[in-house]
């Protein structure tokens, strides 16, 4: 897997109004190549998982397919692992990451 | 292989009779091998015990697939239409029809050694693991076509 630098339109984090939603960690769900998922496919996913428009869900799709990764999403430690068994239940290669 | 109809949440295709056999001939051998267990070696946030949640969601999830997938197949499914078929889905039994071929697609690439060129030469194959190539390829055209005759209609 090639070494890459984080995409540049990484989500940035919710908004809370109590302290301990600012300090709560948050973790970026990421998504990796593979040779076998087709493209139109992956989109497909990303449209469907986050109800993404298709320019948004292919951009991430081509930063994977180019980049090796792409980070999809910065949730709480639920939401990602929410996000990444989804993912993974459509066979795609995702994992979450801590964002700090 | 064409998109005869898409109305309110339902799809219709046209198959020609080898497509039709060949879906549900595909569709038959779900689940093509073991479930292949989850380990998030490339993130060391993921514990144990998340892992072995993942890995029962994505065991029960397969479960309520391959239930799907007896489903999906039923020859009522396929009526007749000229010399070919009429294939008629709701947009969520597509969407299960997808995964389904995509699990398919994968789990027969995991079988031939997860090969980074998935346009592999054939013939440097052994005989037991040609099933599993045709099983990906068949797989890989079926979503193709699934997925873009919807985005040209």
């Amino acid at each position: 897997m090639p070494s890459i630098s984080e995409p540049a339109t990484t989500p940035g984090p919710s908004v809370g109004t109590r302290s301990e939603d600012r300090l709560a960690p948050t973790y970026y769900v990421v998504c990796w190549n593979d040779p076998v998922n087709l493209m139109v496919y992956v989109t497909h996913v990303f449209m469907k998982i986050f109800g993404w428009e298709r320019q948004k869900a292919e951009k991430h799709m081509m930063e994977v397919h180019e980049k090796g990764k792409s980070v999809l999403v910065r949730e709480s430690a639920e939401k990602a692992e929410f996000y990444v068994h989804r993912l993974q239940g459509y066979k795609l290669q995702a994992t979450m990451e801590p964002a700090e | 292989m064409k998109l005869a109809r898409q109305s309110a949440g339902r799809f219709q295709y046209q198959l020609s009779e080898e497509e039709a056999q060949s879906l549900g001939l595909l569709v038959e051998q779900f689940p093509v091998g073991e479930h292949s267990r989850v380990k998030n070696s490339k993130a060391d946030t993921a514990k144990d015990e998340r892992e072995k949640l993942l890995n029962e969601s994505l065991a029960a999830h397969r479960k309520e697939l391959r239930l799907m997938a007896g489903d999906l197949i039923r020859p009522e499914r396929f009526k007749t239409l000229g010399a070919g078929r009429l294939f008629s889905v709701t947009a969520e039994e597509r969407e299960a029809l997808l995964q389904i071929l995509n699990d398919i697609r994968v789990e027969s690439w995991r079988l031939l050694g997860e090969p980074e060129n998935v346009d592999m030469d054939v013939s440097s194959l052994p005989k037991e693991k040609l099933r599993y190539y045709v099983f990906m390829c068949l797989a890989g055209d079926f979503e193709f076509h699934f997925l873009t005759l919807q985005d040209a209609k």
